[in-house]
């Protein structure tokens, strides 16, 4: 199943300029329908107040790590569903396992190009 | 570059800034915490989120000094490397270079003009333990505000909640009735309702536990704030500000055709609509006035960082406190104090506090005690700097006064305490024995309260020889809008800044006397220099006329006497900058626009009574 384009994406980062840029990213390939949270907990909130297709999150945020908001989501009856792809640094690549085990979709390392994200997305969503 | 990518760089270096400057502040808490691992954690994600950005806009150059940091900082927080000074000093540094890059940024649009390979090289010995990162000896100690505590936000408590905790209700009845609840078909009675209908609590308690419920904060509400450019909020300030003008005119002219056409009903509907736009101009004023306005934590967050590194530097130990950091002041007003304030904390350090030896042998405590505290009072901001340090010995001032040639002797004698500390202001002034590379060379002062003065405020200097001094400096809220006292000069009319006039008082040409060919007046039992505007702004007179008004016009200590013909009004008026249309006049700050349309320059009395002061001085001596 191809992603929708009108899709509810939900792009996750504390920091706004990344939120921006990664929206950008998005609109770019087609996606308009983009809201944004500044942490895990925000995101957990927005989630179960409305339906989003797919979750863009960063994955070291305050209040709540991208991680736990993925496990918080995976045990949701409700949310469990949604593809939550991560955006990690090179850094943390050695943590990539934990995100697996805890159910991520896919993941992308910053910097990343349109293309990359277009590429992550046709994976998720095939 | 598109739009789009131009606003996400503006986005970038705004929101970088702000991360750089509270880093400042948490590195400084660190050295005094270094187990905070909140802390450590947090300023890694700082640094990291900061290089994440750059690389999506291609700043290598950035991204690769932000990751060097970034490495160190995360042995920090996973405990692989101990927090010692000799490591904070290179992180700062590392902010610093960053800082510099950020500036690049915005100057050429990339990153290529700041050297980073030093920075580089220093963070790489770091992390290849190729220098000591052994604890030097106990850096001074700096204390900083304790850091804002993020507790997760918790979900707002339950009506059910309330009343078992508030002992309204037990929890088995609350329970009872939300299991009722749940067997009820939509819609469901509410629960409260439940309770009451089972009797289980009374109507009162009901009341007070939604009373209680309604108070509880409500989640922060999301896109709650927005960024917007300063500029915009100029226009609207200077744009509100025409709209005071034209109410004002517009009120003027009411006023008048109510006086000459009292009995037309459509005057008195046209007052009563004056009436009410006076009123929402007044609130809209205070409205936009305060979307400008910024807590003054914005120009105290530079201020730990700064007190660290210049008491290592001197080898003391200061304890930095700062209150009232949520004091709200107007942008420009922030702006302008950033450097001033800057510049009497380093005098504090630099000339106040003493070394710990020699503070020790005068019984004091080794670390000195350095108070930043703001508040407002009443219209205006008051900030004032305590130190615990030496103190300033009014002999050594009276001394160097002297013998710079800045006052006379006869003038020493007629002033008390206070006036003489406070001639540590007057330019070439400086008290320091030594001239350090830290605090100027004897302009410093100066430039503090010329630069406060141009904001409309005063600096004022007290201090006990070997107990220590304050600085109080008094800001106004806001700049852009001044009570003033209209007066009048061969039918000119000029604007006083109220805050600045002490009285006005009606005096005949005899009350003028001359001293070494100056006019003053014996005020009471004070000497006043005068000042003729008619002369001051070669304004041409018709004849001498017998009676006149003199404006007391004051400033810190010293006054002037302002003479003028008449006295107008007190307005409310907008400054207006001139200095894009006219060179700068000496004496004027401002123009402004009157009710009757009048364009009115604005008087600037500090520079008014330091040019009476000068000749007044000079006068004296000869």
């Amino acid at each position: 199943m191809p992603a929708d384009p009108n899709m509810k994406i939900l792009v996750v980062d504390d920091m706004s300029t990344m939120r921006r840029i990664v929206k950008n990213i998005l609109k770019q390939l087609g996606f308009n329908n983009l809201e944004e949270a500044e942490n895990g907990q925000e995101a957990l909130t927005k989630l179960k107040a409305d339906t989003y297709g797919f979750v863009v999150s960063d994955w070291n945020m305050p209040v709540m790590m991208g991680i736990d908001m993925l496990r918080a989501i995976r045990a949701d009856e409700k949310l469990k569903k949604i593809p939550v792809l991560m955006v990690t640094a090179e850094a943390q690549k050695e943590n990539l396992m934990e995100a697996v085990q805890a159910g991520v979709s896919n993941y992308v390392v910053k910097p990343f190009t349109a293309e990359t994200m277009q590429e992550k997305i046709n994976k998720i969503f095939k | 570059m598109s739009d789009e990518m131009q606003e996400i760089l503006n986005d970038f270096l705004t929101e970088s800034n702000e991360m750089l400057e509270v880093l400042d502040q948490r590195f400084v808490t660190l050295e005094s915490d270094p187990n905070n691992t909140d802390l450590l954690n947090e300023i890694f994600r700082a640094m990291h989120s900061m290089k994440g950005s750059a690389g999506f806009l291609g700043f290598n150059h950035l991204v690769d000094v932000a990751h060097r940091g970034e490495n160190i900082l995360n042995k920090l927080r996973q405990a692989e490397m101990a927090v010692n000074p000799a490591i904070i000093s290179v992180i700062l540094e590392t902010i610093d270079v960053i800082k510099a890059i950020m500036a690049d940024i915005r100057e050429s649009g990339t990153d290529n003009h700041v050297a980073t390979a030093a920075i580089a090289s220093k963070l790489d010995d770091i992390i290849n333990g190729t220098v000591s990162t052994a604890a030097p000896a106990a850096a001074p100690k700096v204390e900083a505000a304790a850091p804002v505590q993020e507790t997760p936000a918790l979900p707002p408590p339950t009506l059910g909640e309330i009343l078992v905790n508030e002992g309204l209700a037990s929890k088995d009845q609350v329970l009872d009735a939300l299991n009722a609840q749940q067997h009820q078909p939509d819609p469901k009675t509410p629960l409260g309702e439940i309770l009451l209908q089972a009797k289980a609590i009374t109507e009162r308690a009901l009341d007070q536990a939604l009373h209680k419920q309604e108070k509880q904060p409500k989640p922060a509400e999301e896109d709650a704030t927005i960024r917007v450019e300063t500029k915009r909020l100029d226009s609207v300030m200077n744009l509100v500000g025409e709209l005071v003008l034209g109410r004002n005119r517009l009120i003027k002219i009411g006023t008048q055709l109510e006086q000459n056409h009292e009995a037309d009903p459509q005057v008195r509907v046209l007052s009563e609509t004056l009436a009410q736009l006076n009123l929402v101009t007044t609130d809209l004023q205070l409205a936009v006035m305060k979307t400008r306005m910024l807590p003054i934590k914005k120009v105290f967050a530079k201020l730990p960082r700064m007190v660290r590194d210049l008491s290592q530097k001197l080898n003391k130990q200061v304890h930095l406190e700062m209150r009232g950091e949520e004091t709200e002041l107007d942008k420009s007003v922030a702006d302008e104090i950033g450097d001033p304030l800057v510049h009497l904390v380093r005098n504090a350090i630099d000339h106040g506090i003493e070394t710990p030896a020699e503070r020790q042998a005068k019984g004091k405590q080794a670390g000195g005690q350095l108070t930043i505290a703001a508040s407002q009072e009443g219209n205006s901001i008051v900030i004032r700097i305590n130190d615990d340090g030496r103190g300033i010995q009014v002999e050594k001032i009276k001394a160097k006064a002297l013998a710079k040639g800045l006052i006379s002797e006869a003038e020493l004698a007629t002033m008390e305490h206070r006036e003489v500390l406070n001639l540590i202001f007057l330019p070439g002034f400086s008290t320091a024995e030594q001239v350090t590379d830290v605090s100027g060379r004897g302009v410093g002062m100066d430039v503090v309260r010329t630069n406060i003065r141009k904001i409309n405020g005063s600096v004022d200097l007290e201090s006990e020889p070997g107990k220590g001094s304050q600085v109080i400096i008094k800001l106004p809220l806001t700049i852009a809008i001044i009570q003033a006292l209209m007066v009048e000069v061969e039918r000119s009319i000029f604007a006083i800044p109220l805050s600045t006039v002490i009285e006005a008082v009606l005096i005949s040409r005899s009350d003028i006397k001359t001293i070494n060919g100056r006019e003053v007046l014996h005020l009471r039992d004070r000497v006043l220099p005068l000042i003729r505007l008619a002369q001051e702004f070669d304004i041409p007179t018709d004849k001498e006329r017998e009676r006149f008004y003199v404006v007391v016009a004051a400033l810190g200590d010293r006054r002037v006497g302002v003479v003028v013909d008449e006295l107008r009004s007190q307005e409310e008026v907008v400054i207006k900058s001139i200095w894009d249309y006219l060179e700068t006049i000496k004496g004027v700050s401002g123009a402004t626009i009157t009710g009757e349309g009048k364009v009115v320059l604005i008087l600037d009395t500090s520079e008014l009574v330091q040019n009476a002061q000068a000749w007044h001085n000079s006068g004296m001596a000869v």
